[in-house]
């Protein structure tokens, strides 16, 4: 089976070819987390089966997910593969899905913040927490939120900037799934 | 400002923000910050439990079933199962319906995901059976029922996120999910015989062409064992067994069955990525909105509504809650649902008596259900979409399939013996049994 370039051409109208690097990025790390706890959990099993467990496997395996899934986060914003409750701005156009299209970003962009602005509190917070057994800072695991955040504003800011310049309709109006399944 | 008042504006701003486009993690996001502003809660403690929602190692499951249907679906090993199943049915009356139906039984054997097996079916069965003069609109309706299954018959992605969230039994709620699935899967085979398209009769296949393609797919179906067999030995968590099954696809599998597929699976592993972490940023979002509903008392205020109605009655109780997962399953994703309404689920469970892992399979089956039903039915829509059938057709044709759900609900709420019998015979413990003083036998509650 063919798969997509990693940085797909859906959405091309709304995004700067100059962050194109970034979300091909954000994928090989998508890609890396589920590798890298897949290959935790392995060797954790591997070692408790053989009697030699090591401790701070699990550390790494929750850490490897957790990254993840906020970096995906972030991937997915771009992408604009997030699910949805309703596809209702696809059917509009003209000024009304433009006001949609913008209030629904200012929403994003707005939690966005929170994420980052928090984020980083619940970050300089956790410095002074430690996970054991191997006394790894929990700040290692909470920065994935404030990143994420910062990640998400940045994208959604690059999809008001196009969507004001070149309009938010695109083709992809009519293939609302072919992102999420392939 | 009255808890309740709160609420009503943290559940307004969610839904209304989410019907008007917002995608559902943000939409959730943005109701429990503006719970924040009216109440001493801070945001700083509400992203953290953003955080905090998905640190949880049982969580890993869901992306290694999602990581198996991925290499399965990519690798084309489900081909294989596909032609097992036209051996097994594909000469009876409407076949290839009745082969959508079995295979999508098999494939909920190895993956959790309903989309996944919507992807499997509407690429390799639909074309075949438009070429055979079934309805588009029919192909789309029984793909999306029979998908449904991936999240009954273990391993369930709704299960491990039950599990996780209530605090039930992974391995238990996995059992128990086998009835309903059979259920559904005996229902939508009868309902294809008896209503559905007849297709092109073909002759039974021989006992040599069947014995051919079970020897071809003996190796794919050795997934459901390596899963459930680990789970019930007590070798591995539920998640420990998503792990080894997809290193078994990628270690025995792959190189046996597809080894052109090898380069190809770095690819895997970054789209699995991202499509794990859609479903987890709901996770993240819902345990938030679940933690400030909770902190808002609506458990209280919702199962003193319920309460009023049903009293302390358990099959009442369940049968209301039945009703209003009905209609949250027809708005909302299933995952954020099962996180958002858990705490009311916990305190119902407690005021009718009910026991946790037959409320959990209720709940399930009742979920499955909004995968198919308007507005919000995930399988239907992305069937419809790839059959390249409008959505109102679909869903026009999927309506008299609904009796089957309807029965699948009904006999998991009325026969709890029967769901909840391989439970209770091989993982005791899951629905509350404990060890005999004598050190023979479990003493169960009644």
């Amino acid at each position: 089976m063919v798969k997509p370039p990693l940085v797909i051409a859906r959405h091309r109208h709304l995004k700067w070819r100059a962050l194109d690097p970034l979300e091909h990025i954000l994928m090989v790390f998508c890609g890396i987390s589920i590798a890298g706890f897949t290959f935790s959990v392995f060797l954790d099993v591997v070692t408790r089966t053989v009697g030699l467990p090591i401790l701070w496997l699990q550390l790494a395996t929750t850490g490897f997910f957790a990254w993840g899934v906020f970096i995906g986060m972030a991937a997915a914003t771009r992408r604009i593969d997030h699910l949805n409750l309703v596809e209702i701005t696809k059917r509009m156009s003209g000024p009304r899905r433009t006001f949609m299209e913008v209030f629904n970003r200012i929403i994003i962009l707005l939690v966005a913040l929170a994420m980052l602005v928090f984020g980083i509190q619940n970050f300089m917070n956790d410095l002074g927490s430690f996970r054991a057994p191997s006394l790894i800072p929990l700040a290692t695991y909470t920065a994935s939120v404030p990143i994420a955040g910062a990640l998400i504003a940045l994208f959604c800011i690059e999809q008001l900037v196009n969507g004001w310049r070149n309009g938010f309709e695109g083709p992809e109006d009519t293939d609302d799934f072919v992102g999420i399944v392939k | 400002m009255t808890n309740g008042a709160i609420l009503l504006m943290m559940t307004a701003c969610f839904l209304g923000f989410g019907y008007m486009g917002v995608p559902v993690a943000f939409a959730l996001m943005a109701g429990v910050l503006a719970a924040c502003a009216l109440t001493p809660i801070s945001m700083q403690s509400m992203i953290g439990q953003m955080f905090h929602g998905i640190d949880s190692e049982i969580l890993l499951a869901v992306p290694f079933f999602l990581l198996v249907g991925e290499l399965m679906t990519s690798a084309n090993v489900t081909n294989r199962m596909i032609r097992l199943a036209q051996t097994m049915v594909g000469h009876m009356r409407g076949g290839l319906a009745q082969v959508v139906t079995l295979f999508s039984m098999f494939f909920a054997g190895i993956s959790g995901s309903s989309t996944a097996d919507v992807a499997v079916l509407t690429r390799t069965v639909a074309p075949e059976m438009t070429r055979e003069g079934y309805d588009r609109a029919f192909t789309a309706a029984l793909i999306a029922c029979a998908s449904t299954m991936a999240n009954l018959i273990p391993p369930s992605i709704m299960a491990v996120v039950y599990g996780a969230t209530g605090n039930v039994s992974i391995g238990g709620l996995f059992l128990a999910g086998i009835a309903p699935g059979v259920v559904v899967g005996i229902g939508l085979m009868i309902y294809s015989h008896f209503f559905g398209p007849v297709g092109l009769r073909k002759p039974r296949a021989s006992l040599f062409e069947f014995a051919d393609a079970v020897r071809a797919s003996i190796l794919p179906l050795m997934i459901p064992l390596i899963i459930m067999g680990g789970i019930l030995t007590g070798w591995f968590t539920p998640t420990e067994a998503g792990m080894v099954a997809s290193v078994y696809i990628l270690l025995v599998l792959v190189p046996l069955l597809a080894r052109g597929h090898i380069p190809n699976l770095p690819r895997d592993f970054v789209y699995t990525g991202l499509l794990y972490s859609i479903p987890l940023a709901l996770v993240a979002a819902a345990s938030a909105f679940g933690w400030m509903l909770a902190y808002l008392r609506g458990p209280d205020i919702v199962s003193s509504w319920i309460e009023l109605f049903a009293g302390h009655d358990g099959r009442l109780i369940m049968l209301l809650l039945v009703l209003l997962f009905i209609v949250i399953g027809d708005f909302m994703d299933a995952v954020p649902a099962i996180i958002i309404f858990m705490p009311i689920v916990i305190k119902l469970n407690e005021l009718g008596n009910i026991q946790p892992l037959h409320m959990g399979v209720v709940l399930i089956t009742t979920l499955v259900f909004g995968l198919i039903t308007p507005p919000y039915g995930l399988s239907l829509l992305v069937a419809s979409k790839f059959v390249g059938v409008p959505f109102s057709r679909a869903m026009f044709a999927s309506l008299p399939i609904y009796v089957v759900f309807f029965v699948a609900i009904g006999f998991t709420v009325l026969f709890p013996d029967i769901v909840l019998y391989l439970p209770k015979l091989l993982l005791p413990e899951s629905v509350g049994c404990f060890k005999s003083p004598s050190g023979q036998g479990y003493i169960c509650p009644p």
